[in-house]
Order: structure tokens, then sequence, then C-alpha cells
């Protein structure tokens, strides 16, 4: 019974909420863009855009020597998420099942540990660093403690299930991203799809005002 | 640690709790409907016998050519075997009771170690903030290496008997992949830890005196100590020379494809085991001695700063370099580092304005 619900009514449900909410953020962000800017234009906005989604994945220059740690531990977090999310056996066929029609080549067995490897540590350091330091805990609310440990929860049940040999912990696994994709609209999770329009947005209003950003 | 912290580390616990009983729920529900299976006599005993007798004679070949091919029966393996279930297993269970409830006396007989002057409000630096992240995801990943590696090793006198075969095999599963999956994370810790720890880990003179004295346990006169005393740089080299070897002996065992012979498997196999054993046994003392056993040491760890007293009286020597240097931070100074003295602004702030 619990088998049923988690791999049926749960899981549209959670689908259902995870897409609307997602539509419903990005569909706010774009109307709210709408307003027309009638300034003279000193620059390229669309130049500013573009410039500002590339520099920012390097770390300000006064700033990088303070935060080391976090650049690196979020580098590996990061790319260790996406390249399970995206290059993983178990997802990879999962996608072309039940979504896509269509798969692609997965990582080899070795590279989806070391995927994995960066992208534990790299989690548990962001986390423990965001509850040692006074400044980030400060900072920080119960979204992103909520939303840290959702995700290292679900990263650890499917490396948990990684054998594929039980149906208990294959259902634990996605139980656990059922209720990721449930948080994710709601919470700081959203960055995922708002990083780059924030950062386009950013660099085309310094870009139209000619100033470096 | 902040109670807001306090009130996140409850809802990790209660969250774990629950992904286990659901676990345990999932796991009934999806064992419930499986086939029992019987047992049959194998039929291929009599050749396995036979096997055997020319295994003395070296009569058997074989057709592949790697490490131990030849080898088609490994007796070697069953001293192995009885090794793991009747000594290794028995002896392993005595051991971390014996040092639980030596522990637990301890703590009945003596009490917290509480400062004889009390704490005296001001602060001086100890860790920074990579060395307590380290420290803590050092202390996580061993923590849930020593969980799932207990689960493995004690599943057949306790979890089956608790859980029955098919549920514990779920948590068997699950256990193995987790361990393996963590393993090389401690092992890139400690590596971390050996580099940032070790230049105030080398043992000094004085640390002998420390050790005679049973580090202040043994007599009434106060021990000296540096930055680390004699029990903490011992502690820290048992976490690092024998977690390197916990760590050799994992990645032997987890890789067997290496062109490693079955005993060289066995005998990893063997040192993984003691060495994880007496890890646990002895990260058991310090963690009592870091949090429970001993007033104001969980700080240093928590925030990076220590009270002075505290420094005066478990690390006299780096206490005096501290007033030497004149690295003492008032109270005040120190609540404002931690962010303690801004959070009751913003709430002063906050309730004048809705005034």
């Amino acid at each position: 019974m619990i088998m049923d619900f988690i791999d049926g009514p749960f899981w549209y449900f959670s689908l259902i909420v995870f897409f609307s909410g997602i539509i419903w953020n990005m569909g706010s962000i774009v109307f709210a863009l709408s307003k027309v800017d009638l300034s003279v234009s000193r620059g390229s906005a669309v130049s500013g855009a573009i410039k500002t989604i590339f520099t920012r994945f390097a770390a300000d220059k006064g700033m990088a020597p303070h935060i080391r740690l976090q650049i690196i531990a979020g580098y590996m977090f990061h790319l260790g998420l996406f390249a399970l999310l995206f290059f993983a056996a178990p997802h990879i066929l999962f996608l072309e099942e039940h979504f896509l029609g269509f798969g692609w080549t997965p990582m080899p067995h070795w590279a989806f540990i070391i995927a994995s490897e960066f992208a534990f540590l790299g989690l548990l350091i962001l986390w423990l660093h965001r509850i040692l330091n006074p400044v980030s805990r400060l900072i920080s609310t119960a979204d992103d403690h909520i939303a840290s440990i959702l995700t290292f929860v679900v990263m650890l049940t499917g490396c948990l299930a990684l054998l594929e040999s039980f149906t208990a912990l294959r259902l634990l696994h996605r139980f656990s991203v059922e209720l990721f994709l449930i948080y994710f609209p709601f919470s700081r999770l959203m960055h995922a799809f708002t990083f780059i329009p924030s950062r386009a947005f950013t660099g085309a209003w310094f870009g139209r005002r000619g100033i470096s950003s | 640690m902040s109670k807001c912290t306090w009130i996140f580390f409850r809802q990790v616990y209660f969250f774990i709790s629950l992904l286990i009983f659901l676990c345990l729920l999932l796991a009934v529900d999806a064992t419930a409907s499986e086939p029992a299976t019987s047992k049959v006599n194998s039929p291929g005993s009599e050749l396995w016998m036979n096997v055997r007798k020319n295994m003395a004679t070296g009569k058997v070949t074989s057709q592949v050519k790697s490490v131990d091919s030849n080898v088609l029966i490994n007796s070697y393996a069953q001293r192995w075997t009885q090794f793991r279930m009747t000594q290794l297993i028995n002896y392993g269970l005595i051991v971390l009771l014996a040092v639980f409830s030596i522990i637990f006396l301890f703590y009945v007989i003596r009490g917290r170690v509480k400062l004889s002057g009390g704490l005296s409000g001001h602060m001086v630096h100890r860790f920074t903030d990579y060395e307590r992240v380290l420290h803590w995801v050092l202390a996580i990943v061993f923590l849930f290496l020593a969980t799932t590696g207990l689960i493995l090793l004690f599943g057949r006198p306790i979890f089956i008997p608790l859980l029955g075969h098919e549920i514990f095999s779920v948590f068997a599963s699950a256990s193995k992949e987790g361990h393996n999956l963590f393993g090389p994370i401690f092992l890139v810790s400690l590596i971390l830890m050996l580099f940032s720890f070790v230049r105030r880990n080398i043992y000094a003179r004085g640390d002998l005196t420390w050790l005679l004295r049973g580090g202040g346990i043994i007599g009434k006169s106060h021990v000296t100590g540096g930055f680390f005393n004699m029990g903490e740089k011992t502690w820290y080299w048992i976490v690092i020379l024998i977690g390197l070897a916990i760590s050799a002996s994992g990645l032997i065992l987890v890789s067997p494809n290496l062109g490693q012979s079955r005993i060289i498997m066995e005998l990893s196999h063997v040192i993984h085991s003691i060495g994880a054993i007496i890890l646990i046994a002895v990260s058991m003392g310090h963690m009592y001695l870091g949090t429970k056993g001993t007033e104001g040491t969980l700080e240093s760890m928590k925030t990076g700063y220590v009270d002075i007293k505290w420094a005066e009286e478990h690390h006299d020597r780096w206490a005096k370099e501290c007033h030497d240097n004149n690295r003492l931070i008032s109270a005040e100074d120190y609540a404002k580092l931690q962010g303690k003295i801004i959070q009751n602004a913003k709430v002063s702030n906050a309730m004048e304005e809705n005034k």
C-alpha cells in the first residue's frame, strides 16, 4: 500500500507541485521585467547581461581570499550534483523511460563514485560552515538548513539504493525525491532556475548604464 | 551552540528517525510478498570433495591465468571465517561494551570535571573556521562509517535475531553501499587533518609528565600542558595512524580486482575490523571528554573560542602565550563576534519600531 502510494499518487502530486511552482515563479520574474526603461542608454544591456552570466562564476577578487573554502566546496558540490543528476546511469534510464523517450551515454561507475564523493564532501563542508561561522549563521534561515538537509537526504538515499536490489531502498529514495520536489519551488533551491535570469538582469541593468559589473 | 542550531540538530535527528522508521515499514512491505525458498542439497558436493583432495597434491589447475586462479578451495579462508565469527565479533562487542561501561562509571563516580574558579568570560581564539569544519566533517563521516560498519559486523548475532533476515538484508545492503561511498571522504578528511594539525601535535618536553600523572587524575597537583596536551596528541596520532590503516585496508577491500590475493583481502579485513573497533572505542572517550566530561571544552569546536580559565587549567603554557601576546578578548567583544549582540540589537530596534 505504501509502495503503491509512493510510486503512484504521491509521485504525480510532487511533479505537479514542482512544475507548477517553477512555472509560477519564472512567470512572475518574466512579467516583472515588463516595465520599460525610458532612460538614455549608455551601453549595451545584452552584452552586459551575457558578460555577467559568465563573470559571476568567479568570486570577486577582493572577497576570494576570505571565502576560499566556500568557493571550493561550492564548486565540488554543484558540479558533483550536476554530474550525478544528469549522467548517472539509473537517472538517464529513468528519464528515458518516463519523460524523454531517449537517453545519452552515462558516466562510468568510477566517475559516478568520484562525483558522489565531491557532492557529499562539498555539501557537508558548506552546511557545517553555515552553522559554525557566526556571519553565515546569522544570515541563514530555516529554509537554508531544510534545503541543505533535504538535498543531503536525497543524495544519501540514492547512494544507499545503488545496488538496485531492494524495492524498499528504491522507494525510500523516491520518497525523499518527492519531498524535495514539493519543497523546491517554495525555497531558495529555486536558485537552480533563477541564477541565470538573475545574473542577466543585474548585468543588463548595469550594462545599459555603462557600469562594469 | 545557539538554540536555533540545537533545534536544527533535533530536526535532523527527527528526520533520520523518520527515515529509519519508513525504511522499516517499506522493508516489511516489500518483502512480505516475496516467495519462501527451500534448501536443496548441493549436487556438486562430490566434485568439490575430490577437488579438495587433489588440491594438496597440486593436481588441480585452471585454464584461467590470474592471481589465485589455481586455488579452487581456499582453506585459509576457513580460519578467517572462524576468526571473524568466534573471536572478532565476540571480543569486539566485549571491548566496545566495556569501554562504554568504564566511561559511564567514570562519569557516575567523578562527574563532570568543572573549572576550579569557574568561567571568567574572557575568551581566547583557539581554532579557525577551517579547522572546526574539518573536525566536524571527519567526525560526522566517522560516525556514519562506524554505524554502518557495526551494522555489517554485528548483523548476524544482534540484528538478524532482532529484525529478521529480510529486513536486515535491506539495512545490510544500504550500510554496505553507504560505507563504501563514505570511506574515501574519511581518507580525504584524514589527510587534510594530518596537514592542518601535525605541527601542534609533535610530542614535546613535559608531555611525559602529563602521561605519568594520568592527565591530572593521579595526584592533586596541576599538570602542565601546551596547545595540545599529551592525551590530545596521542588521540591525534591514534586517529591518523589507525585511520590510515583502516583507509588503506578499506581501499583494498573495496577494489577486489586490483590483483591482490585472497589472503591479502582476508588480512585487510582483519586489520580493517580490529582498527575500527580500537578507533571506535577510543573515540567514545574523546566524545565524552569533549562534551559532557569537561566543562568548557566543547566551546572550542563550536565557536572556535575558549574561556581563558579553561586554557589556564588544561593548557597553561599556551594560556601564558595568550596572555603574553595580549590575545584575550572581553565577553562583550566575544558576543559581538558571535553575532549575539547584533541579534539583540535587532530585536530591540524592531520592538522600538513597533511602539
